[in-house]
């Protein structure tokens, strides 16, 4: 029995000096080590994107992707381990990471690029204290209404361009026993965010982008009047039992995901949806086969023609930890068209470079959103995101279940504006 | 039959009734999440899985073949042709998984096992101490170490292998082992020790002849519990491992076949089932120790 423990414990140890050294060797080689929040079939689409990057320069990127990213990136970079390049998908961890002192700041070669290449809002986005950081790559954008092709086209509804013809619309679509809405917050732990979503599309229409931004800040607080209207607006549709499928019942208890499936069915149950471009992958494979003829998307019309048509959207920046010329030198490829082009073709992603080639997208709808994107005059980084932990993954997400749940709008609002850090 | 057997016979009848709901309840989700791994992704997202027994639906062994051999993945390759291929399968994360469980389940247990033999049977300055210190250290979450001990492991270049979350999950799982297994071996007569002790055994000889043999239930019980914890663990091999492909364990092939946003959650049923083969099998291959006498043969010797 000693024998076997002694032998037993030589062997383990044997073993895992063997693996420790394995792992080391790789240390030598030209790698480059990206993580972010993106997996499976997004994974393996970035991967395929940035291959004509090893095949040019010989440095592999090695990507990692978590859905605990958040979690992890933290004790990652204070455990001393941080990757080479990360993707955060929010722009409070890189001013977080920025304050810190833990990223690389731009060096002027690739600031040249951003400048050339993306439009000014992005580069604000990626900065800290007016030091740029991030680097933009895909992002989605969300202020798009989906509606069932073919139904639509047997009723002869027309796609809105005001917000008092998208009322008009709905009217007409009760009229005639249809159900214009399919709403849906579920989302686990993050209960609400499609809501908030609502809220901020409406709040850029009504208030235009300086108040949008005065109320991330809270300069404005969270029950100002402006912030309040916006509420409103949504609420009145999402409150009114006619043009809202199953109610508020629904809305509360259906998942985001597959909130848009009452669209198509035989015959569809709702007749429109508003979510971003990433909806699609939650369609049902019939659909998603066929998603030209099946689907139809425009823009969430505009309220305040002030402000044209605004564009919500949100995106992952990528930051750099480790300062090596192979990191450079991809960095400086992400900043190009080049690096998101087979991801664009591959579907499924939107990118905000000035100077892309919309024919890469492989169907009419991404490639209208793509025009929505990079034509918009007003854009808006979703203001959840933005907005302290506490609130904008927090009180504003459950203030939306309470008010959905039939609670006083202004007690609502004045919670939230409490909860501010 | 006389009044009181009668009573007694309806007793048996009740309980045996409330016994086979209370089993009926349990074993529902259960029967539910099968029955959806078996059923195609459209109707698992548009209807429950009881309406199955109603409407007559077809199973099919999709979302296993998507768990197994891969989820199918749609790409653009360089030279711009549009591919469809499936994605690695699970082999590798098997493989992993093992790897790092096999090892932290044995090193803790036999460390814990030599650990609890000296503070229950040696007598030794700060015996005390030591091991209130151990028992205290069972209130401490893991958690809280996760950033030390990552910045330590940076420090020795650690991060990365199979050592480094071996030694975490020995670590971890040390305090509970060590206190379990002191009470039990702590029950074990000393007549047998001392009657080792008269016939010349050292210490060595008596903790691998007499204490480890003995404690097999009590050791087989903890290697369960350490077995399930390692292997369902995911925080723990995220952080000190990492989650590139080659050393991915299961459960992070697991949370991440759901995809970016959940779409896929279908798969997750068929998953559950095929991470379960190894656990169930681990618990029915230690179940016997468990049933198996507990002095059995001690007192023959």
């Amino acid at each position: 029995m000693k024998k076997v423990v002694v032998v037993l414990l030589v062997f383990l140890m044997a073993g895992a000096a063997v693996f420790a050294a394995g792992q080391r060797e790789t240390v030598d080689e030209k790698v480059v080590t990206v993580f972010g929040a993106f997996v499976d079939e997004e994974a393996r689409r970035f991967e395929e994107a940035i291959r004509p990057f090893t095949d040019a320069t010989g440095i592999e990127v090695r990507y990692e992707g978590s859905s605990e990213f958040e979690t992890l990136i933290s004790v990652r970079v204070e455990g001393g381990n941080p990757p080479d390049i990360a993707a955060l998908p929010q722009p409070g961890l890189m001013q977080n990471f920025a304050q810190q002192g833990h990223l690389v700041p731009m060096w002027n070669s690739l600031e040249q690029l951003v400048d050339s290449n993306y439009a000014p809002v992005w580069k604000d986005l990626g900065s800290e204290g007016g030091t740029p950081y991030g680097v933009f790559h895909r992002v989605n954008a969300k202020s798009f209404v989906w509606y069932p092709k073919k139904a639509w086209d047997a009723a002869g509804y027309e796609i809105p361009t005001t917000w008092d013809e998208l009322e008009a619309l709905m009217d007409q679509m009760v009229a005639n026993g249809h159900t214009p809405w399919a709403i849906g917050i579920e989302s686990g732990g993050a209960t609400g965010w499609p809501g908030t979503d609502w809220v901020e599309d409406v709040m850029l229409r009504t208030a235009g982008p300086e108040v949008y931004q005065q109320w991330i800040d809270n300069e404005i607080p969270f029950n100002h009047p402006a912030v309040k209207e916006a509420f409103e607006i949504v609420g009145d549709i999402w409150f009114n039992d006619d043009y809202v499928y199953g109610g508020r019942n629904y809305i509360l208890t259906t998942s985001f995901g597959d909130s848009p499936r009452p669209l198509f069915e035989d015959p569809p149950r709702a007749m429109m949806h508003r979510q971003g471009n990433f909806v699609t992958t939650f369609f049902p494979d019939r659909i998603q086969d066929n998603l030209e003829q099946e689907v139809g998307v425009f823009p969430l019309p505009s309220i305040n023609p002030e402000w044209g048509i605004p564009v919500l959207g949100g995106g992952d920046q990528f930051v750099v930890f480790n300062d090596t010329p192979e990191v450079r030198q991809f960095m400086e490829f992400l900043a190009t068209w080049e690096s998101g082009k087979l991801w664009a073709q591959a579907g499924g992603a939107l990118f905000p470079y000035l100077d892309q080639d919309l024919d890469a997208y492989p169907n009419e709808i991404e490639r209208s959103l793509a025009e929505a994107l990079v034509n918009a005059e007003v854009f808006g980084f979703d203001a959840s995101d933005l907005m302290p932990g506490q609130v904008g993954a927090g009180s504003f997400w459950t203030g939306i279940v309470d008010w959905v749940n039939g609670r006083n709008l202004d007690t609502v609002l004045n919670t939230i504006q409490r909860s501010w850090p | 039959m006389t009044l009181e057997k009668r009573k007694a016979a309806k007793w048996k009848v009740v309980i045996n009734i409330i016994l086979l709901f209370i089993v009926l309840i349990w074993t529902m989700p259960t029967v539910g999440l099968f029955i959806s791994s078996l059923r195609p992704q459209d109707e698992v997202m548009n209807t429950g899985w009881w309406t199955t027994f109603t409407d007559g639906t077809r199973f099919n062994l999709d979302n296993y073949r998507q768990v197994l051999g891969g989820r199918d993945h749609t790409y653009v390759d360089a030279a711009g042709n549009t591919v469809r291929a499936s994605g690695d399968n699970l082999s590798q994360a098997f493989v992993n998984s093992l790897t790092v469980t096999i090892p932290s389940v044995i090193i803790p247990l036999l460390i814990a096992a030599a650990a609890a033999f000296g503070f229950a049977w040696l007598e030794f300055p700060g015996r005390k101490i030591f091991f209130t210190i151990v028992v205290a250290l069972l209130v401490v979450p893991l958690q809280i170490a996760l950033i030390p001990i990552l910045r330590d492991y940076q420090r020795i270049g650690l991060t990365g292998s199979y050592l480094a979350i071996w030694l975490a999950h020995t670590g971890f799982g040390l305090p509970l082992a060590t206190y379990l297994l002191y009470n039990y071996i702590s029950t074990i007569p000393r007549d047998i020790f001392e009657s080792a002790f008269l016939d010349g055994a050292k210490q060595m000889t008596v903790f691998t002849l007499l204490v480890l043999p003995l404690s097999i239930p009590a050791i087989a019980s903890l290697a369960i519990f350490q077995f399930l914890w390692v292997w369902n663990d995911l925080l723990v091999a995220l952080v000190f491992l990492g989650g590139t492909a080659d050393v991915a364990v299961l459960t992070q092939r697991l949370a991440s076949m759901v995809g970016s946003r959940g779409q896929d959650w279908h798969l997750l049923t068929a998953g559950a089932f095929v991470t379960m083969i190894i656990p169930l099998a681990v618990f029915f291959g230690l179940q016997r120790f468990f049933v198996r006498g507990l002095m059995a043969g001690s007192v023959k010797g």
